[in-house]
């Protein structure tokens, strides 16, 4: 009966459980942080060149919070390199070659190797920071087309500051082709390129062709030599273990790595370590710790290693323990810059696993490896990486639905993202249909998609497709379109202190105040988002075509299929599949200001555009009736209302169909519509000037694709069926992408709903919220984050009613608005979602 | 005393209208699943421990949110009767004068002034329920009709239920019991579920509660049961109880209601819910003006509630039948 778990009291916060001595001390050690006698931060090493520099900095281009350190940390890691002797032949190879020595010989010979205490997994250390590898000649080359007047930083920088967004050519997010090494290891692949080597015409062999599938040939060595190098550790530490436990574990990791990763596994623990060094060494090679860098479907490719070695007695709880070992090594990506902190760059990079989901015909693919790893997650949890992302559809078992919510009512939240099969499958088959490659995603392998970083949907081993290296704020077209193409407000530096005076930067679409319709305003809005994807577009290519030339990554590019046959590095557009994503920021943010200029001027005539405009720039100061109106009487998306959603649909299509214009010069890569918003809806909302929606100047903007904050005042049903038509909804005559399912954002879209913890209470609710989840899989997105409201929370809701209007405290047939009841109230409503759970 | 006469002005037949003063999706009380839940404005009953005051009178009326309001006066400017006034403590309202026409709900720029209670078209409301379909089938959920007393604007209801009978929804009507008898069979062929309230089985007491004996809330009741005898809607039927301190929340009400039960209503009834006080509802009195009597009582303890539950399991009903839920005091700390 339900009243018997109804009054349990919830944990404040959920803690590890059922962790082994070996794993516990793992964990605790690892969050000991900067304390720990060992850790995996950037380690630099160079040529030892005059001119020798390390850092990579366009991968950071993404990051505003780092724009400052950049030209420090440039000059930090060249400061502590070590230098590495360098092979008489060494300038006169080409750079792919360069870069592909270099990283082995560093992982190799020169970065330290050690096993901790009873891990059962090898290879620790991996963060670098590797000379560029470059020739003097081509440094300043570099250095010019970066740092000049008109350079890379400058333009990403301006870009920034004037509140477009941010772009430039950022490291992983992708899905390697693991399979294929478990298929075939190192030596198939090895084996491989040496025949796409000796197929060369003398031409090619000789030319950047040759030269790319050279350093893939040496980059393919790499992970023998490092496990080679491993393996006598192994041997080492085990002659002079006093544990006889232990000295069979290290004897048994160093089989494991006299085989692995060079030779194909057989069972689950060679399996587990094959994937840990081809996961490592990507980020070894792409100098930067776990962005992204995703494992896809891992469920599915290991469990046939799993089964084999469960019916030959591993135990299954010891399998787990290999899993739990391979959780705390991705937390590991953390040192980089370890004594930073964790903020900013330093929490959350998005090393994403995938789990359950449909496979061929709509079969649901959960099995028990699925169960094995939500038990992992369950018994680590709280810890970062790697994260999850379950996948359901409307097969997913029931089992597998009451874990998944079994694991949200426990950890006050989600400890895992939920995509969601139909809809982003229609996504991935839109893109095969704008992008014309049909041959590559269609209806017979659509469902090996898997997400990367945190929901960005790509096809796995041969995609690359930028997810997160374009973040445009579509909010600054409204501001163009209001001034004829000018800033609202001039730029300050704060660190020179000048102002720049405004420019004319985008086109002139003329005055908004003689705009006679609201018509007039849209079409200015149509050409100004032109404007800001070209810009973007544009802004993008400088870094781009740089790290094509300069920054080869032939390790990462021989676990992505296409560079090997195009002989192209991944840089370089090598990848089958080469997109890059334009995610729209501040998507509802846009809406409601389009939806508030519409309503405040044009329809109901609450004031002039002068008005609206002379508001914003004050930042509403001395506005605030007019503000307050904006805010609390103009339409809103989110609220499954279908003016207002049409409008959103409006900006939806127009963004779609203009990011699908573009490809990039360099490599030819197609631009794909998505949204996430990342931090950036947070920070951004300091640089962008007020908006017509209500938000002054320094509130958060829209986050990815959910309602404005505080706008869903509908609900979560409301909210969803709001999400579900901006994408396209659904429809039952044979048009729709897959099955019935439109999607217009193959990357997918990012969308979060807080709930009442009263939703998950008892059995009875927790089986009404496994309802919501398959609702939601019918009227949604592609991509759930699941919030249970706390404490916390409801406190700031006190202290900032403005921040919360939505926000609604359910208990037991009593709703009301969480900041439209008295203080004493809120107080006690806050005791009893302290104490009771809701 | 509030009368049974308190409907809401006659709507013209062809084209129904409801007042309504409230519409709540993803409702997950009110029945199985999950639920859009429609609020009828307008009661029979005049419940002292009433959680939505709101929904008693039939008409519209004024309220003001203070934590919305700006304090910007248009509210004032705008009202024609003069019955606003804006101090120090905010906007007061003159309700010898206010006849909530809602013009200043309608220019008031931060939604602080508001009118509760609003006209639905049955298209309309039909069109919004139908939102969360998808919900409803994916849970077993579907459309409940609250309030207020949904019996009241029966005419409306059936053509309600009706629709979404058509379109293949679960109803479920939330009623008090204490209407007209003949509107009944207006409705009851299209509801899947009732869940009907008993408050109090002593007929002074309820009376004394409620403005109204419970004579008619019984035989209401025992029609249900009659048509559900003959194999006719409704399919289900629950009952709820408003467990409150110092007025129902007594050993002898709870048995009483379970005799009741056990004697009119053997194996009709799959569900009998004991839903404890809440009082978080005092800021509504304090928005409509009105004083609330029970404003300082406090929740029941957890224990009072299991023990309740206890006297329900043995007053001769299925023990499996009852269930309790609802806030009770936090636990000390």
């Amino acid at each position: 009966m339900a009243t018997a778990v109804q009054h349990q009291e919830m944990p404040p916060l959920k803690t590890p459980r059922q962790l082994s001595p070996r794993i516990q001390w793992l964990r605790d050690y690892y969050f000991q942080g900067a304390d720990r006698k060992w850790n995996n931060q950037f380690l630099a090493w160079s040529t030892g060149t005059p001119w020798d520099v390390q850092f990579n900095e366009m991968t950071f281009y993404i990051v505003p919070e780092a724009y400052t350190l950049l030209q420090t940390l440039r000059g930090s890691f060249r400061q502590a390199a070590r230098d590495i002797d360098l092979p008489h032949a060494f300038w006169s190879w080409s750079l792919p070659e360069r870069r592909a020595w270099f990283v082995k010989e560093v992982m190799v010979h020169h970065v330290p190797r050690e096993i901790l205490p009873g891990d059962l997994l090898a290879g620790a250390r991996f963060n670098l920071q590797t000379s560029l590898c470059l020739t003097e000649e081509e440094q300043k080359a570099f250095d010019d087309a970066l740092l000049g007047k008109n350079g890379a930083r400058a333009r990403m920088k301006w870009f920034h500051d004037h509140g477009y967004g941010n772009t430039g050519a950022t490291s992983g997010h992708l899905v390697p082709d693991h399979a294929m090494v478990l298929q075939n290891g190192w030596r198939g692949i090895h084996g491989d390129l040496s025949k796409c080597y000796e197929n060369l015409n003398r031409i090619d062999q000789e030319g950047p062709r040759g030269a790319q599938l050279r350093a893939m040939i040496t980059a393919a060595t790499m992970p023998r030599e490092l496990a080679a190098a491993y393996r006598n550790l192994c041997l080492r530490m085990a002659d002079a273990a006093s544990d006889e436990q232990r000295r069979q574990e290290l004897d048994r990791m160093a089989e494991n790595l006299e085989r692995v990763p060079w030779k194909p596994p057989r069972n689950f623990w060679e399996a587990v370590q094959t994937l840990w060094l081809n996961h490592m060494l990507i980020m070894s090679d792409e100098n930067y710790p776990g962005p992204g860098v995703s494992f896809g479907r891992i469920d599915q490719y290991l469990l046939p290693y799993w089964e084999v070695s469960l019916r030959e007695g591993m135990d299954r709880e010891f399998g787990k323990e290999i899993l739990k070992c391979f959780w705390i090594h991705c937390n590991t990506v953390y040192d980089a810059m370890i004594r930073n902190g964790r903020q900013g760059i330093t929490s959350g990079f998005g090393q994403l696993i995938t789990l359950s989901g449909m496979g061929p015909e709509g079969a649901d693919m959960t099995n028990d490896l699925t169960y094995a790893i939500l038990e992992v997650i369950d018994d680590m949890s709280p810890i970062l990486e790697p994260k999850p992302n379950v996948r359901l559809h409307r097969g997913t078992p029931p089992t597998l639905l009451d874990k998944v919510v079994a694991m949200i009512s426990d950890s006050q939240g989600a400890p895992f993202l939920l995509n969601f099969d139909e809809r982003s499958m229609a996504g991935m088959m839109r893109e095969a249909e704008r992008a014309g490659c049909r041959h590559l995603i269609h209806p017979d392998n659509v469902h090996d998609y898997a997400p990367v970083g945190c929901l960005e949907n790509t096809m796995v081993g041969n995609d690359r497709s930028g997810t997160v290296d374009n973040n445009l704020n579509l909010l600054k077209a409204v501001e163009l379109a209001l001034t004829g193409g000018r800033d609202l407000l001039p730029f300050h530096n704060p660190m020179t202190g000048k102002t720049e005076p405004i420019a004319q930067d985008g086109p002139q679409t003329g005055d908004a105040v003689t705009f006679e319709s609201w018509e007039k305003f849209w079409e200015a809005y149509t050409v100004q988002t032109d404007y800001i994807i070209r810009k973007c577009v544009d802004t993008y290519e400088a870094s781009e075509s740089l790290r094509a030339r300069y920054f080869p990554t032939p390790y990462l590019s021989c676990l992505v299929r296409g560079c090997a046959e195009k002989g192209l590095d991944v840089t370089q557009g090598g990848a089958e599949l080469n997109f890059t994503t334009l995610e729209a920021v501040t998507y509802a943010t846009t809406v409601d200001s389009l939806l508030a200029i519409k309503y405040l001027v044009f329809d109901r005539q609450k004031c002039t555009m002068t008005e609206l405009i002379t508001a914003l720039k004050a930042n509403w100061l001395g506005f605030e009736v007019l503000q307050t109106m904006a805010r609390n009487r103009a339409p809103k998306y989110g609220r499954d209302d279908d003016k207002s959603d049409a409008m959103a649909r409006q900006v939806m299509n127009l963004w779609c169909d203009l990011a699908w214009q573009h490809r990039t010069t360099s490599t030819d890569r197609q631009f794909r519509p998505g949204m996430l918003s990342w931090n950036y809806w947070a920070g951004d909302g300091f640089v962008m000037a007020a908006s017509a929606d209500g938000r002054p100047r320094g509130q958060f903007l829209s986050n990815a694709i959910c309602p404005s904050n505080g706008a869903d005042t509908k609900g979560p049903t409301a909210n969803a069926n709001s999400v579900g038509k901006v994408l396209g909804g659904r429809a039952t005559d044979g048009r729709a992408d897959w099955g019935d399912y439109f999607n217009c954002l193959p990357n997918g879209a990012s969308h979060t709903i807080t709930f009442h913890p009263s939703i998950i209470r008892d059995p009875e609710h927790r089986t009404k919220f496994k309802a919501f989840l398959k609702g939601y899989a019918e009227n949604g997105g592609t991509c759930l984050q699941v919030n249970i409201l706390d404490p916390d929370m409801l406190r700031d809701a006190q202290q900032h009613p403005e921040n919360y209007p939505h926000l609604m405290v359910r208990i037991t047939g009593y709703n009301a608005y969480f900041t439209a009841i008295g203080k004493e109230l809120q107080n006690e409503v806050i005791e009893r979602v302290s104490h009771q759970g809701y | 005393m509030h009368a049974i006469e308190n409907h809401p002005p006659d709507s013209d037949t062809r084209h129904p209208e409801a007042m309504l003063f409230e519409i709540q999706r993803l409702s997950t009380e009110d029945g199985p699943g999950i639920r859009t839940t429609v609020f009828f404005k307008g009661c029979s009953l005049a419940c002292t421990w009433c959680h939505n005051p709101e929904s008693i009178s039939a008409q519209p009326q004024l309220h003001w949110i203070a934590s919305r309001c700006i304090g910007c006066g248009t509210c004032c400017t705008e009202c024609p009767e003069g019955a606003l006034d804006l101090s120090a403590d905010g906007v007061t309202i003159d309700r010898t004068r206010c006849t909530n026409c809602g013009q200043c709900a309608a220019e008031c720029p931060s939604t602080a002034m508001e009118i509760i209670g609003t006209r639905w078209s049955l298209d309309n409301l039909v069109h919004e329920v139908l939102k969360d379909r998808a919900y409803f089938a994916s849970s077993g959920g579907g459309v409940t009709a609250g309030g207020g007393e949904p019996g009241l604007q029966a005419p409306f209801l059936a053509a309600f239920l009706r629709t979404l009978k058509q379109e293949s929804i679960h109803t479920a009507v939330d009623t008090c019991g204490c209407f007209s008898g003949r509107s009944l069979d207006d409705f009851l062929p299209f509801t899947d579920l009732v869940l009907y309230d008993l408050k109090e089985i002593d007929p002074n007491r309820h009376r004394m509660f409620t403005g109204c004996a419970n004579a008619r809330i019984l035989d209401n009741l025992q029609t249900i049961r009659a048509r559900m005898a003959a194999g006719a809607s409704p399919g289900e039927l629950w009952i709820r109880t408003p467990v409150i301190p110092d007025a129902t929340a007594t050993e002898a009400n709870i048995a009483g209601i379970g005799h009741w039960i056990a004697d009119h209503l053997r194996g009709a009834v799959s569900r009998w819910e004991l839903c404890a006080f809440n009082n978080l509802c005092r800021d509504k009195y304090l928005r409509l003006d009105r004083d609330w009597p029970l404003k300082a009582n406090p929740l029941l303890s957890r224990d009072m509630m299991e023990h309740l539950a206890d006297i329900a399991r043995c007053s001769g009903v299925d023990p499996d039948i009852v269930h309790w839920s609802g806030s009770t005091q936090c636990p000390v700390t």
